[in-house]
């Protein structure tokens, strides 16, 4: 089951603050809710995992991210994700783009257009709350990463000039060193909580329809 | 060793408990623990009605209710629709008509109908209609179901009996 | 003629209530999932979520290593006993637990027993298995692309293709298309659905260590072919098996296969020496069980400019899903599908099937469809529509024209049938008279000139049933016969036993009354039992409307032995020879004596306490009936619905059935069957699909998604009968229990595209939901 998600979301960051922080997937997985990073299989391909829990069973789903294009000039990159769930119960792609663009305010608009393959019984169950759930996993991403931004920035000066997205002080964007001993410090895992997901999206998909049938747009 | 809890209810009149799960579903808990396998189980979604049960005069799916919630409240079954030894209009009305045919929807269709027939002794057709919207049967089309409700509740009115 | 008995006896023509109502309405029924015994333990099936995929890996240490878990079955543990695979129905075989790969979403991997269903659904979550994606194949147009993938890998021949079929003149049709001045084509799918009988399949397995023996509580509608194919499959005595059908909560068609959970149960129970119980849920029953239809059609018709039919051409492709599990007579492989040619008289006809495998649940033949009758009927009474539509003609009309006189039977069909006996004309007038055809369309004439959307739709059907004859029909081998043995008790009560299994169709009762009306006894004091395998003679089983056709005719001929033999009783106790006695139901009597008769319980009585010299001891007899042919039972619906312009919702207004199945048992109970094919047809026709998506995962496989008419949906049936007695049949029945699954899709369809036809509608198919329609009306623009 094929689903196209679009997402856009601002932050007060600059461009070149972003980019260094966007483009680094230790620190991506940092900000999906229940995702971590294990190893890095080279300077693209990082092995890693979600973990899913509905009720008191925890779901893991081992697989890859490879960022297929690093953009560092356009400030765009191409991520392809894929997963399976360890017990066999069924898997995940996803490819997503990302496009950074400066705001005139100095701050970052951050433009996402995923699609995501689902197989297994959350396509079953879920297919009609994939929208829905992607919405509310995709919320609590932008706000951890927002959250991580500011971190970042009070870590490192950021330049107080909205010039064209220069950071002198933080390192180059280059992709990150094949073998760390010491990953950017990721959070432990907390298994996203399916259920809590689900009656979260439900809440959303509920209200927006009333929002839609009572003449507000989308 | 799993974690368990003491339920009482009230079935079909009689007191009975048990040491159970607290995950057991209330339909199990009537199949398997109490032993009454009238009640039936027809699909996992909560969506066919084959489980239907009244609980404190109510119709509920007992599939999606936990036997913990029903502890020290009431339940009936299709075992206790009999009275006095004799059949329930109900169930007389359900055999004249030829309301069923394999009878696996016919328990939970029967306690739909009655706690239909205790809110409103003498329904329209559309009302019994949607007053069993809740039971899916496979067999009999529904007709001669509508019509053993509707057996039925002529014969309460005459004998001046509720459901 | 069929003498007429009184309602004290019961015999044919009776609404005699039924006995089996007296346990169901109490909730003392005993179905499969009621049966408890002793140390009783349960297991569940783990399932793969891929369509396609190689196994890689499957750890069941977790599983095995929890508190209550007693066993975990995998395909490796079955390959050791021979058992990974089994044979399907079908001249194929099927995976029992997957082994080195998974051909469809919810295929069986491994198998969990535990203590109990609580526990044993734990053990099936902590069972690990490692898969590796393949492509996928779901649609069956693709099948035979050179870049699709090959799924069967393990056949000789790599290739998706399962059979070709046809049958017919191939040569003469074409030339008579050639020279037609009219043609009409229509290309129809017949959706994938599933018969979801409300209770899901399932067993228990009991191996007693003791005794040797293997009793198996099963949800079967054919239990003696079940036991034969266990022994040969399984390798156990087949005297070492019971198999016992108690209570079946509906059947429909998805209980004549057998399925991997019956087998692991087996094995699970020869190894523990324990009853072990496997009932599936709700969604493994939609998902991995014996689907229906999925039939991708071609007909064409070429006609006079006169509206006289001259030849059918008809084309298919069949989707049979990961294997060819497909429960029909062996030398059928697109089963009876061939009386396409329906109702009408066409000079040349040719038809041909190809069946292929995709990634998807295995079956085909289900959901009352007298093996694939549902979709001939459908497909050449949508054709006649179109082919109506063509000629600007009333399709009413058309039908009248074309059907098969009645002086033409038994009538040769071009595609090899021989149609016993038929009168058309008169179900359809009954069935037009019934609706007020005239007014219906006077009306809608005038709805249409302001804009709102009526249809009428007519369906006049031909089924075909009662396999079937020795010389044709088998399945698996086994010869399609029926058989009956009855008992009669000295005090004049009797047991009769059939070879056959009722899932709700009344047998209890209505097979009593056959032996009734042959034997005079009341039917209240006959005891009807099928389903033990220890007892019931050997029979095929009920499916397809063959119960009445086969096992009736069986039950017919056996109580005539009996009666052959009461006769000569009578003779001896009434000291007279056996030519002056005369019968009439329940008493012989001396011609022209009044008064010198004896009952047929006196008779009873005697053959255990006054035998008379040279004869045996007791009054049974056991008969196991060939069928000279099959039987053809037909109607005509008619269907008028409105349609809601703003949601596209169809309402059924009214839905006249008329129907023709030859001399009646219980007409109670078979307007029951009539109002519930009915409405499975409407479901069918407007809520039901069994769908996949690119990556193979199933759409509608649970009750929130598959649609299930509720009687708020369900229209009124108005149901009315003619009466055209099978020539060959003992009593001259037919068989009706699909014939409303059989007629009533065509006749919703019809009825709708009806509606629409001013706007330029020919087809649509089902499932005609809301949207869909909606969709159309908005294209046509004549949205509210």
């Amino acid at each position: 089951m094929a689903v196209r998600i679009e997402k856009t979301f601002q932050v007060q960051e600059p461009i070149d603050q972003v980019w260094k922080l966007l483009s680094d997937p230790r620190n991506v997985a940092g900000c999906v809710p229940g995702a971590r990073i294990t190893e890095a299989v080279d300077e693209r391909t990082f092995k890693g995992s979600v973990s899913v829990k509905v009720g008191p069973s925890v779901t893991d789903y081992k697989g890859e991210v490879r960022f297929e294009r690093l953009d560092a000039a356009a400030h765009e990159m191409e991520l392809v994700g894929k997963g399976q769930d360890v017990k066999g119960r069924g898997s995940a792609s996803m490819k997503m783009t990302g496009r950074l663009r400066s705001l005139p305010d100095g701050g970052t608009e951050v433009a996402t257009v995923a699609e995501v393959n689902v197989i297994g019984i959350l396509a079953q169950f879920g297919g009609r709350m994939i929208n829905d759930v992607s919405d509310v996993m995709f919320g609590e991403f932008t706000k951890r990463f927002q959250k991580r931004l500011q971190e970042s920035a009070g870590a490192v000066k950021p330049a107080v000039a909205p010039a064209a997205g220069q950071d002198p002080v933080a390192p180059t964007p280059a992709a990150p060193v094949a073998v760390e001993t010491t990953a950017p410090e990721q959070p432990p895992a907390e298994p996203v909580n399916a259920a809590a997901v689900f009656f979260a999206a439900l809440r959303a998909a509920i209200r927006r329809f009333f929002h839609r049938l009572l003449g507000g747009s989308a | 060793m799993a974690k368990t809890q003491r339920v009482h209810v009230k079935l079909n009149g009689q007191e009975r408990e048990a040491e159970i799960e607290p995950r057991l579903l209330l339909a199990h808990f009537i199949r398997d623990v109490l032993g009454l396998t009238g009640t039936h189980l027809g699909c996992d979604t909560s969506n066919c009605g084959a489980c239907t049960v009244i609980l404190d005069g109510r119709p509920i799916k007992s599939c999606t209710f936990f036997a913990v919630q029903a502890d020290g409240r009431e339940l009936l079954t299709i075992e206790g629709m009999m009275r006095d030894g004799k059949l329930h209009p109900l169930q007389q009305g359900f055999h004249e008509e030829h309301g069923l045919q394999c009878g696996f929807c016919t328990p939970g269709m029967i306690l739909s109908a009655y706690a239909l027939l205790r809110g409103n002794p003498s329904p329209s057709e559309e009302e019994i209609r949607w007053g069993i919207s809740g039971n899916m049967c496979r067999c009999t089309g529904y007709q001669n179901i509508v019509k053993a409700i509707q057996n039925a509740a002529a014969k309460m009115q005459q004998e001046g009996v509720a459901a | 003629m069929i003498a007429k008995t009184s309602p004290e006896i019961g015999g044919l023509g009776h609404s005699v209530k039924r006995k089996e109502d007296l346990r169901l309405i109490q909730g003392k029924g005993n179905f499969v999932d009621d049966v408890r015994l002793a140390g009783m333990v349960y297991g569940q099936a783990v399932r793969s979520p891929f369509a396609h995929a190689r196994i890689r890996s499957v750890n069941v240490e977790n599983a095995l290593a929890l508190p209550g878990v007693l066993a975990v079955i995998t395909g490796k543990d079955l390959e050791k006993a021979g058992l990974a695979w089994m044979p399907t129905l079908f001249h194929d075989r099927q995976m029992v637990l997957a082994v080195d790969k998974v051909l469809f979403q919810s295929q069986e991997v491994a198998f969990v027993v535990a203590e109990d269903r609580y526990t044993a659904a734990d053990a099936a979550e902590l069972v690990e298995v490692e898969y590796e994606e393949l492509p996928v194949l779901v649609d069956p147009h693709r099948a035979l692309d050179p870049d699709s993938p090959i799924l069967r890998e393990d056949r000789e021949e790599k290739t998706n293709h399962i059979f070709h079929w046809e049958v017919g003149d191939r040569e003469a049709t074409d030339r008579t298309f050639q020279q037609a001045e009219v043609r009409a084509q229509v290309n129809a799918i017949f959706q994938r659905c599933h018969p979801a009988p409300l209770e899901t399949c399932g067993c228990v397995a009991d191996y007693n260590t003791g005794t040797g023996r293997l009793t198996l509580w099963l949800t079967s509608q054919a239990p003696h072919a079940h036991r034969t194919l266990f022994a040969i499959v399984g390798g156990i005595p087949e005297n070492n098996i019971r198999v016992i059908s108690p209570d079946i909560g509906g059947g429909f068609g998805n209980k004549v296969p057998i399925y991997p959970g019956y087998v692991c149960a087996v094995v699970a129970s020869l190894k523990l020496g324990r009853p072990v119980k496997w009932i599936e849920t709700r969604s493994e029953n939609l998902q991995s069980t014996g689907f229906a239809r999925d039939y991708h059609m071609t007909a064409e018709i070429a006609a006079g400019r006169d509206g006289r039919v001259k030849a059918l051409r008809v084309k298919t492709l069949a989707d049979h899903g990961a294997f060819n599990a497909a429960a029909q007579p062996s030398k059928f492989p697109a089963g009876l599908f061939s009386v396409c040619t329906g109702s009408y008289d066409f000079q040349k006809a040719f038809c041909e099937v190809d069946g292929v495998y995709t990634n998807k649940a295995p079956g085909g033949i289900a959901y009352r469809c007298s093996f694939r009758v549902t979709e001939a009927a459908y497909l050449i009474e949508r054709a006649m529509d179109v082919l109506a539509q063509e000629l600007k003609a009333d399709p009413a009309e058309l039908r009248l024209k074309n059907f098969i006189p009645p002086d033409r039977f038994p009538y040769q069909s071009p595609l090899g049938w021989s149609y016993d006996s038929g009168n058309y004309a008169a179900a359809m007038n009954r069935a037009l008279e019934m609706a007020g055809y005239q007014e219906l369309r006077k009306e809608q004439a005038a709805k249409r000139a302001k804009g709102e959307l009526m249809g009428i739709g007519i369906s006049s059907f031909t089924e075909i049933v009662g396999a079937g004859p020795a010389h044709t029909f088998d399945i698996a081998g086994i010869k399609m016969f029926d058989s009956c043995e009855i008992r009669v008790h000295p005090t004049g009560k009797a047991i009769a036993r059939f070879g056959t299994k009722s899932q709700g169709q009344g047998h209890e009762t209505a097979f009593g009354q056959i032996v009734a009306q042959e034997l005079g006894i009341p039917v209240a004091d006959i005891t009807v039992e099928e389903g033990d395998t220890d007892t019931a003679p050997y029979g095929l089983g009920t499916y397809a409307s063959r119960s009445t056709p086969t096992a009736g005719a069986a039950g017919a001929m056996a109580a005539r032995k009996i009666r052959d033999k009461a006769k000569k009783i009578a003779a001896f106790l009434l000291e007279a020879s056996e030519e002056d006695l005369e019968w009439e139901p329940g008493r012989f009597s001396v011609k022209g004596v009044p008064g010198k008769s004896k009952t047929i319980q006196e008779i009873a009585f005697a053959a255990y306490t006054n035998i008379p010299p040279g004869l045996e001891a007791g009054l049974e007899a056991v008969h196991y009936y060939d069928p000279p042919n099959l039987t053809f039972p037909f109607g005509t619906y008619i269907c008028v619905v409105d349609i809601d312009k703003g949601t596209g919702e169809t309402k059924v207004r009214r839905f006249i059935a008329v129907d023709d199945c030859g001399n009646i048992i219980n007409p109670m109970i078979v307007d029951g069957q009539i109002h519930g094919g009915l409405t499975e047809g409407l479901g069918i026709a407007f809520m039901q699909l069994i769908s996949y998506d690119e990556s193979g995962n199933v759409q509608g496989g649970n009750f929130m998604d598959y649609l299930v008419p509720t009687a708020m949906e369900t229209p009124h049936w108005e149901t009315d009968k003619t009466c055209t007695p099978s020539p060959h049949h003992p009593f001259g029945a037919k068989g009706v229990g699909e014939s409303p699954n059989v007629g009533s899709p065509a006749a919703f369809v019809n009825a709708v595209v009806d509606a629409l036809a001013h706007l330029g509608v020919k087809h649509i198919d089902m499932p005609l939901t809301p949207w869909k329609v909606w969709q159309i009306l908005k294209q046509k623009g004549v949205v509210d």
